[in-house]
């Protein structure tokens, strides 16, 4: 399990590394659904399998998007990847300050921030995130209309930032 | 932009603000917050020119930071104390990174620089918006959290420094203006540990002043300097006014404006803290000095030009006036009703 946990940390980390070093952009959107993935992956190890199984839907159909119109708008001959100079640069660069924040925080931050949720199993009758679901629907309702709510103001956002043709500017041409 | 929609943005934006205001919970002021940004968006960009696009797209990815900074610095609170409050973000590394999101929210400087740059890319209401309702939500934030003492003395100085090196060579209005608010933040921000009821009083009067200002240059169709100089012709009354309503927001006595400036120093020294209170008294000069080159072009001098062609036609104003008449009335001669107010709100 801990080297499970390992590899997904490291693939997180590496995804991150993929967006943040400025590679053409479907690398950078790649490397995203790496991160979602790793993430979730992360979650599951943690003990919130519920979560991690809607995090992934929800991010693998925002992703999806994001990826066909990104490799839509961008797509070019030449792609910049980890073997250019340019994006390899930033890329170790990263690296040697993840490996720096590594060694700073080695003692606090290494095992004991990998305990799982289920940890604490034995003391409740739900695993954590279930009850944080039946939480959200019982007592924590009004937050759930306000977030209905959010998602339709963003809605409402989107559609007005893009609307029309000759008047949106979101758009290369 | 269709009425409907506009309302449901303009709902939003309340909602936003109001949200931040009752939440005692991070995470509900994280929301309110997010709500806030999501909804002036659109109203940013509604002119559809490639420069307000450009704002509100800096913009969005300055506060989609800043937001993920407060939202990740409540969760690593909550995993290492077990709280959620907005008061009790007693961990020292959370409780920085909050304060640097939260700085990063309101422009204070050294995390300023995308104020100056989005303000001047949006048109005067949406700017009014900007500098005064969008302030209040971190402010609140601000309000109620332990603050970490020299981080916050430290920026609250850079940014009254900047405020006004920043603004001393531009010739656009927004931008002045932008950076008298990085001034004004500084300061509120100055007194914000020792007395949080004058950082209130202080937010307040800056509102009323860049509310009468701002309405002023709408009213005026001015945007820089240039066309400020040829606008005197347009309203006597408001050319009469402007260079007071400038001087009050730099500081001068009678003004309003003093009053803020004046209990923020006495708070200062009271608190032992007399070299501050000198740095800080001296960088509003330099703040000062654009105020006046503004009011200079305004209303001390003749613009040098041939009269007959330049003139801008008198008209009288479409526009509805209440709230400059009301605002620039606020901002010229509340000073006498300072200890009142002092009184009520501490």
């Amino acid at each position: 399990m801990t080297y499970l946990m390992f590899l997904l940390l490291m693939g997180l980390i590496f995804g991150l590394i993929a967006v943040a070093s400025n590679p053409s952009p479907y690398f950078a959107a790649l490397g995203l659904v790496v991160v979602a993935g790793m993430g979730c992956g992360v979650m599951v190890s943690f003990g919130g399998p519920f979560l991690s199984l809607v995090l992934f839907l929800i991010y693998l159909g925002g992703m999806l998007v994001v990826f066909a119109y990104s490799a839509a708008l961008a797509a070019e001959p030449y792609p910049e990847s980890w073997g250019n100079w340019s994006v390899a640069v930033y890329g170790a660069l990263y690296l040697m300050g993840v490996i720096l924040v590594l060694f700073y925080f080695y003692g606090g931050w290494y095992e004991s921030s990998w305990v799982p949720v289920d940890e604490l199993s034995g003391l409740s009758m739900f695993r954590g995130d279930m009850s944080g679901v039946a939480l959200m629907y019982s007592s924590g309702g009004w937050v759930l209309v306000i977030s209905a709510w959010v998602l339709l103001l963003t809605l409402f956002v989107v559609l007005e930032l893009t609307r029309g043709l000759s008047r949106g500017t979101l758009r290369v041409v | 932009m269709n009425p409907y929609i506009m309302s449901i943005f303009l709902l939003g934006l309340g909602l936003g603000t109001t949200i931040t205001f009752m939440s005692s919970h991070w995470l509900l002021a994280w929301m309110g917050l997010e709500i806030n940004t999501l909804a002036i968006i659109p109203l940013m960009a509604q002119h559809h020119h490639p420069r307000s696009v450009e704002a509100s797209t800096k913009y969005f990815l300055t506060q989609a930071t800043a937001a993920a900074m407060i939202l990740f610095a409540s969760s690593t609170n909550a995993w290492i104390t077990g709280q959620w409050d907005i008061n009790e973000l007693s961990h020292p590394m959370s409780s920085t990174i909050m304060m640097l999101g939260l700085a990063l929210k309101i422009g204070l400087a050294p995390l300023h620089t995308w104020l100056p740059e989005v303000l001047q890319g949006l048109d005067l209401t949406t700017g009014l918006i900007m500098s005064t309702w969008q302030k209040l939500a971190p402010f609140s934030l601000l309000m109620q959290m332990n603050l970490n003492n020299s981080v916050m003395i430290t920026m609250a100085i850079m940014s009254t420094m900047i405020g006004g090196w920043g603004g001393l060579n531009q010739t656009q209005l927004r931008k002045i203006l932008a950076y008298s608010s990085i001034a004004h933040i500084g300061w509120m921000i100055l007194v914000l540990q020792f007395s949080p009821s004058l950082t209130l009083i202080t937010l307040m009067i800056y509102i009323f002043m860049t509310l009468s200002i701002f309405c002023l240059f709408k009213m005026n169709k001015t945007t820089s300097i240039n066309s400020l100089a040829m606008s005197w012709s347009k309203s006597p009354t408001i050319t009469a006014l402007s260079p007071l309503i400038l001087l009050s927001l730099g500081g001068l006595p009678p003004l309003t404006g003093f009053g803020p400036k004046w209990m923020i120093l006495s708070e200062l020294t009271k608190q032992d803290l007399n070299m501050i209170a000198t740095i800080t008294a001296l960088s509003a000069l330099l703040s000062l000095y654009f105020y006046l080159r503004l009011s200079y072009a305004m209303t001390l001098t003749l613009s040098p030009n041939t009269t007959p062609i330049t003139n801008q036609w008198r008209f009288n104003t479409k526009q509805p006036t209440i709230h400059l008449s009301i605002s620039t009335m606020l901002s010229l001669m509340l000073l006498p009703l300072l200890p009142g107010i002092m009184t009520i709100i501490n």
